[in-house]
């Protein structure tokens, strides 16, 4: 096609080399092909583009959210799929389970979030094997980094928080798909993230006991689903302890719409 | 990203014996956010008669008004209700008349003739190309998933009854697989003798 | 100068009435005889089609038009303005069809003529048009037939039956005596026909009349050899 057909064969494997030797291949599964065209990123975002003969639409719509507090971690997340404006499935897991110590959200592509965080799974349970302790917080979420910075512009798409316990005590962090790596108290991603910030941000505090804390990141993903077409679900609810996480609750949206409703109801009394 | 699912919003009707429903969702939106839960985009036009409008939200307050002002004319002049086949020439002509620079919108009618009580549904393109229908018609962000909500659920001669179950469920299911519509939802069911308005309990996300 | 007011334009005299409108129902009055007598189902339209000369081709005149397919007219005045009405009420009557996909009301379709000729009445550069109409129709919601009168001022008004043109006074007072509210249409066409042969001069035929009938069919204009029959029958 376009790129190949144009395009002397040297080039083609001197460029394909450079790439190859820089990047992280996932062992287990023999490599991932690197795209035969020069900018993935630009090749892949004329099939996103609305009038385009050709649509490849990804799963984008999502909200998540982690933040740190006195009694550990709490990640919360919604569970809807979208396709455009249809929505594919109410039930996606978009919370990964890396190990028993490790958790990690899904917003942005559903494949690289889940193909990603399973490799960072197996370079984290090699790493206890040699060093006979568990990996820190830190140095997971550094992995999954430098896994896809070397996959920087070729299209990648997510945005992911890990959290877990280490000596260190709760640890969260945020890896974006261009390599971007922060840690802090709060985060949400996705495109109801906007909504989760402002429940988050006028309710949260350090010392919120564990029920407080469920609370404030239930409400802030329903809050999150019910203004965001592209949110809603069920709200998934774990909680990160020194003793690993925990899965606090699953609940569908439309029970708590109704549940918060009538609370307000009576509070109105 | 279309113009016509800016706002979001889904309408639905359906002929019955002797009646027909019309239902809508409430949501407003602009794009992924819902702004508004309270935005039902049926109008009442006459006793009998029913207008829904799905697509762009301003262009849906400017059509409904300027049907209404057409309306209100024609039924002092004439002193006499208006038919639901002459108020769907009526809507035709008029989104013909911005044919190239129309309105982002597409009509749904029904009613009851005022004299025969014979149940009437017609459906148009935004340029008003009618198509009068016997069983349903549907329009809006989720007129995919209503299409099959509605080959698979509605029969004839529905009593008014289960024309609501129906339309209902049909609604329903269709939007809750539609990010743009939803967050509540109206239904009218309109007899010889009687306008039904229901509100339905609905997802909220 | 006795006609003081006689200027183009359409201008209140100072006791207040529209003198140019006085003339153009002169101008009716002068014209030739019509009548039109509501049935309970049906109307008919009659007038009177004299020729100044024999050499005339009858057939180039026609003074009863189809309008819609169920409402029909005639006049009596002056034939070129009546032509231009004829236009205008077609022309309403299609207008109503292509925004409504429906028939046009009789009384619809009289109201627009109507106005047009209103309009006629205030505009400048204009004079007031000489004729008065019969417009005969049927309503196809009510299923009742309708007659009306308008007049050059845009007036107009429903009749059972009612005569304009020469002898209008007269043709009045025959109808007043011979209505009934439950006239069928074939007597309504006697009466009618009867009502004109008040005042005729000469010898009716089927070449000096016209004759045009509106039921739950429509409206149609009568033929010669139709005529014929029902002349033949008084």
């Amino acid at each position: 096609m376009l790129a190949l057909a144009t395009r002397n064969e040297d080039e083609l494997l001197k460029e394909t080399r450079a790439i190859t030797e820089n990047a992280t291949i996932p062992s287990g599964i023999s490599s991932i092909a690197i795209p035969p065209y020069s900018d993935p990123k630009e090749f892949l975002a004329q099939y996103n583009k609305p009038d385009s003969a050709v649509s490849i639409k990804f799963n984008r719509g999502t909200t998540t959210l982690a933040f740190k507090y006195q009694g550990g971690v709490i990640v919360a997340v919604d569970s809807r799929a979208t396709g455009g404006a249809y929505i594919a499935s109410q039930t996606v897991k978009k919370v990964i389970e890396i190990n028993p110590y490790l958790l990690g959200t899904m917003a942005g592509g559903a494949a690289d979030c889940q193909f990603w965080e399973r490799v960072l799974s197996k370079h984290c349970r090699i790493y206890e094997l040699r060093n006979k302790e568990r990996i820190s917080v830190a140095g997971a979420s550094k992995i999954l980094a430098n896994m896809v910075y070397s996959y920087k512009n070729m299209g990648l798409s997510m945005g992911t928080m890990i959290a877990g316990w280490d000596k260190r005590g709760p640890g969260l962090y945020y890896v974006g798909d261009d390599g971007t790596r922060v840690t802090n108290n709060i985060f949400s991603v996705g495109s109801g993230s906007t909504y989760a910030y402002g429940v988050l941000d006028s309710e949260y505090k350090w010392d919120l006991n564990d029920t407080e804390a469920y609370e404030l990141g239930r409400r802030a993903i329903y809050h999150a689903t019910h203004r965001d077409a592209m949110s809603g679900g069920m709200v998934r609810i774990y909680h990160m302890k020194s003793t690993g996480w925990v899965k606090i609750s699953e609940e569908d949206v439309t029970d708590l719409y109704y549940r918060y409703k009538a609370q307000e109801a009576v509070a109105a009394q | 990203m279309s113009i016509m699912s800016y706002n979001g919003g889904t309408v639905v009707a359906m002929a019955g014996k002797e009646c027909v429903a019309i239902a809508s969702d409430k949501r407003f939106g602009i794009q992924y956010s819902t702004v508004s839960m309270d935005y039902p985009k049926v109008f009442e036009m006459g006793p009998h008669l029913f207008l829904g409008l799905a697509g762009l939200a301003t262009d849906v307050q400017t059509v409904s008004q300027r049907l209404k002002f057409r309306l209100n004319l024609y039924e002092l002049q004439e002193n006499r209700h208006i038919k639901p086949k002459t108020f769907s020439s009526m809507v035709s002509n008029l989104l013909y008349e911005r044919r190239f620079g129309p309105y982002f919108i597409e009509p749904i009618i029904a009613g009851l003739d005022p004299k025969t009580h014979e149940p009437f549904i017609s459906v148009m393109d935004l340029i008003g190309q009618p198509c009068i229908s016997t069983d349903f018609a549907v329009i809006g962000t989720a007129n995919e998933q209503l299409y099959g909500m509605c080959e698979t659920l509605w029969q004839p001669n529905l009593e008014p009854n289960d024309l609501f179950e129906t339309i209902s469920q049909a609604l329903m299911n269709a939007f809750d697989r539609d990010a743009y519509s939803g967050w509540g939802a109206v239904v009218y069911i309109i007899e010889k003798d009687k306008v039904t308005v229901k509100e339905l309990k609905t997802r909220m996300d | 100068m006795s006609e003081r007011y006689g200027f183009s334009l359409t201008t209140f005299s100072p006791s207040g009435k529209l003198v140019q409108i006085e003339y153009a129902l002169n101008a009716v009055a002068a014209g030739a005889p019509s009548v039109g007598i509501k049935a309970t189902n049906g109307v008919v339209l009659a007038t009177e089609k004299k020729q100044k000369s024999t050499l005339n081709d009858d057939r180039s005149i026609s003074k009863i038009e189809p309008i819609t397919s169920n409402v029909g007219m005639v006049y009596s005045g002056m034939g070129p303005d009546y032509r231009l009405l004829v236009k205008y009420a077609r022309k309403l009557g299609q207008q109503y069809i292509q925004m409504y996909d429906d028939s046009i009301p009789t009384v619809q379709l009289v109201r627009r003529v109507a106005d047009v000729m209103q309009e006629y009445t205030q505009s400048g550069g204009v004079r007031p048009f000489g004729v008065s109409l019969l417009i005969a129709g049927w309503d196809v919601d009510e299923n009742v037939p309708y007659l009306y009168q308008c007049d050059p001022s845009g007036a107009y008004f429903a009749w059972k039956a009612t005569a304009i043109g020469k002898n209008h006074i007269n043709g009045k007072t025959f109808l007043e005596k011979r209505y009934s509210e439950k006239l069928e249409l074939e007597d309504a066409i006697h009466t009618a026909i009867l009502t004109l042969k008040e005042s005729f001069e000469g010898q009716m035929n089927e070449e000096n009349i016209e004759i045009g009938v509106c039921n739950k069919d429509g409206f149609r204009k009568l033929t010669p050899s139709e005529v014929k029959d029902y002349l033949a029958t008084i």
